[in-house]
């Protein structure tokens, strides 16, 4: 009986002195700038150099890069309510995700648009953190998108990478199904139902699936209509197969079963990880689509910004980040990040201009840059992922037989549900 | 051979290859997990099922990323406080309300019962606005506080606590046994299998807990098992040899913790059902 009254005693006394005895080590202390971003290799990489050459020049900040995935974060600010105490001093936010979360949790993110030098940084990349025409976002990686083939495939086929450069989509899918007559290989890869290819289409010739006055564009969108339509025809012909995880798709690039890709300029991290693969792979501009008024061959996807938060040291975390309008800086994290600058004067860097061992001497970073500032800007809102997953629903369900019309119709019926209309 | 052994051993044979067939299935993942931690990121993508020589490489790589020691001891930190809490709770609990059941008792068990449906997420909010104000963010407190007392775990120790013989209850009492003697001496001897079961569920659930942990958790000195292997999915360029790795280590106390207790845990559910 003694033994469970003791017990019990060391139970309560377990409880009661929780938050003394048991505090877990490395509580936040005030005083000092905690930024949260997510990818070691990445965005954390950046961040530490940014960190070290910042303290060069004063010494007795303190700064903590800690590592809290995309999702994480999101779920901190939704937990926090409002609330910043608990939250640091600058986060990392997905360019999609930027609009929603302002929206919804105003009082977090420190509006900067008086506070921060917006001039020469990528306009197609600033447009993303902007809700109502004031600015929450400072860009980091652009996601300009590059269509990186595979050289020895082309060749094969008797075609070089100048042949895919500036082209519009009749020329495209005519090349690939030489190609693919003559090889066997299909030309793109992408996952089912998550519609990357076709919003990067999309905005390719500046379309969205919003309007300018945040309403849902989706039924009777020309652009859209004529994108979903090629890209149906991609995957009907077999010039694009549809795998079902971000994993197979990794795979067709790493295994060699597709002669490339077109995506955000991010995945060439990925494509240089393949060192068996080096100096077979060649970067150039999407084809541009054809009969769609504004067609370009330059589009962007995914990318982040870094948010400052409110009720924290503000004026430290906007010196802190003047960082990000250095050209030292983007010069110094390229090698070992592969992070495309969104910051225009960055491709004058010596690593942007200096030639590409993996990419047969191509100075691929610096035509990335040049790519970005071609962009055409795109309209989004706080419902992009809303709207992006009905899109797909519409996108799989046409390609399954369904009228596009009605399938669009159904998108935006739903996307319209889920905005309150 | 007639046809009833006929019968009896065909019928034997389907049983058997039914359940090699779902034992297969079962153990798949596991073997999976534990091959693709031996292969690099191009071999797993490349669908290889049997293990190559880079498990070191993926190890060393695994230490170097991330700090799984720490991870490690933080994890096994709150699950045995969870563990040795919760069940010292709950198992007092249940007896309670079977033991010195009323009316009264039967309506605050129903209340108990009915907050099983309300699911985590909606009370994720408030709770942290709570624990933030009380300062318990990023503290050992702050993780295992809501998790110390489950319905689910209440509900167990009370279906078992039927099978509590009365006689053995009556003896004691006019032997002068005080109640919690009895429920010390008498009860929890005789429901050893109970809180065999009740500590692998509540094993399984601390150790692989993610929503609440990652919310409440918030200094990367402070981060568990499950998060560590979250994290290392997190980039543009993703090793998953290194990421199988991690998932094997994660994986491998729950996988003890099972075999140790399996018997028991098979008997309680068993006794539960019937």
């Amino acid at each position: 009986m003694k033994k469970l009254i003791s017990l019990l005693l060391a139970l309560v006394m377990v409880l009661s002195l929780g938050s003394a005895a048991f505090a877990a080590p490395g509580d936040q202390a005030d005083g000092k700038l905690t930024i949260w971003c997510w990818d070691k290799t990445f965005n954390i990489a950046a961040m530490e150099k940014a960190k070290e050459m910042y303290q060069a020049e004063h010494p007795d900040v303190e700064i903590d890069i800690e590592e809290v995935l995309s999702e994480d974060i999101e779920s901190r600010v939704i937990a926090s309510n409002g609330d910043t105490t608990t939250l640091p001093d600058i986060v990392l936010v997905q360019d999609h995700s930027i609009q929603k979360f302002v929206t919804n949790y105003p009082e977090v993110y420190h509006d900067i648009t008086d506070e921060f030098d917006f001039s020469d940084f990528m306009p197609a990349k600033l447009g993303l953190s902007v809700v109502d025409g004031r600015n929450y976002g400072i860009p980091f990686d652009a996601g300009t998108v590059v269509a990186a083939w595979r050289t020895d495939y082309l060749e094969e086929a008797g075609y070089t990478v100048d042949d895919l450069t500036d082209i519009d989509m009749d020329r495209f899918l005519e090349i690939a199904r030489d190609v693919k007559e003559k090889t066997g290989m299909p030309m793109l890869s992408g996952q089912a139902g998550a519609v990357d290819t076709v919003l990067i289409m999309l905005q390719s010739c500046g379309g969205s699936m919003f309007n300018e006055d945040g309403t849902a564009n989706i039924a009777g969108n020309e652009k859209l209509k004529a994108v979903i339509e090629t890209y149906n025809t991609m995957v009907a012909e077999g010039i694009f197969i549809e795998v079902n995880s971000w994993d197979e798709y990794i795979g067709t690039l790493s295994n060699g079963s597709v002669v490339g890709t077109f995506t955000g300029c991010w995945i060439l991290s990925t494509i240089m990880s393949l060192t068996d693969q080096a100096g077979k792979w060649a970067v150039t501009n999407m084809p541009a689509m054809v009969g769609v008024d504004g067609a370009t061959n330059y589009s962007n996807n995914g990318g982040s910004s870094w948010a400052i938060i409110n009720n924290k040291d503000i004026d430290l975390a906007l010196d802190f980040m003047q960082m990000y309008r250095n050209v030292d800086f983007y010069n110094e994290i390229l090698p070992t990040t592969s992070a495309i600058a969104c910051y225009g004067p960055a491709k004058e860097g010596s690593n942007y201009t200096a030639a590409s061992e993996f990419f047969n001497g191509d100075a691929v970073f610096a035509k990335i840059v040049e790519f970005g500032d071609k962009v055409p800007a795109e309209v989004t809102g706080p419902y992009y992922y809303d709207a992006r997953g009905n899109v797909g629903t519409a996108v799989t369900n046409a390609l399954n037989g369904g009228d596009l019309d009605s399938e669009l119709q159904t998108a935006q019926d739903t996307t319209e549900f889920t905005m309150g209309f | 051979m007639n046809e009833g052994a006929f019968k009896k051993y065909g019928k034997r044979t389907l049983i058997y290859v039914f359940l090699i067939i779902m034992s297969i299935i079962s153990v798949f993942p596991l073997y999976w997990c534990f091959i693709s931690s031996c292969n690099t990121t191009q071999q797993i993508l490349g669908g290889r099922m049997v293990p190559s020589s880079h498990l070191m490489e993926n190890l060393k790589n695994l230490f170097a990323q991330q700090d799984v020691l720490n991870a490690f001891k933080n994890s096994v930190i709150n699950t045995v406080l969870v563990l040795v809490l919760s069940l010292a709770i709950c198992s007092i609990a249940g007896y309670g309300f079977e033991i010195f059941h009323d009316k009264g008792k039967d309506a605050v068990m129903a209340v108990i019962m009915m907050s099983m449906m309300v699911p985590f997420v909606a009370i994720l909010v408030p709770l942290f606005q709570m624990f933030t104000k009380m300062g318990f963010v990023n503290k050992y407190i702050g993780y295992i506080l809501p998790s110390l007392s489950t319905p689910f775990l209440i509900m167990l120790f009370r279906n078992n606590a039927r099978t509590f013989p009365k006689e053995v209850l009556e003896a004691a009492r006019v032997d002068g046994l005080s109640e919690m003697g009895i429920f010390v001496r008498m009860f929890v001897p005789m429901m050893r299998p109970t809180f065999a079961a009740a500590a692998t569920i509540t094993f399984m659930n601390t150790w692989n807990a993610y929503l609440w942990p990652k919310v409440v958790l918030q200094t990367p000195d402070s981060i568990t098992m499950p998060m560590l292997v979250a994290n290392l999915l997190s980039g543009y360029v993703v090793d998953y040899g290194v990421v199988m790795a991690g998932v094997t280590i994660c994986t491998l106390p729950t996988v003890i913790v099972f075999f140790i207790l399996q018997r028991s845990f098979t008997e309680a559910v068993a006794g539960a059902v019937k």
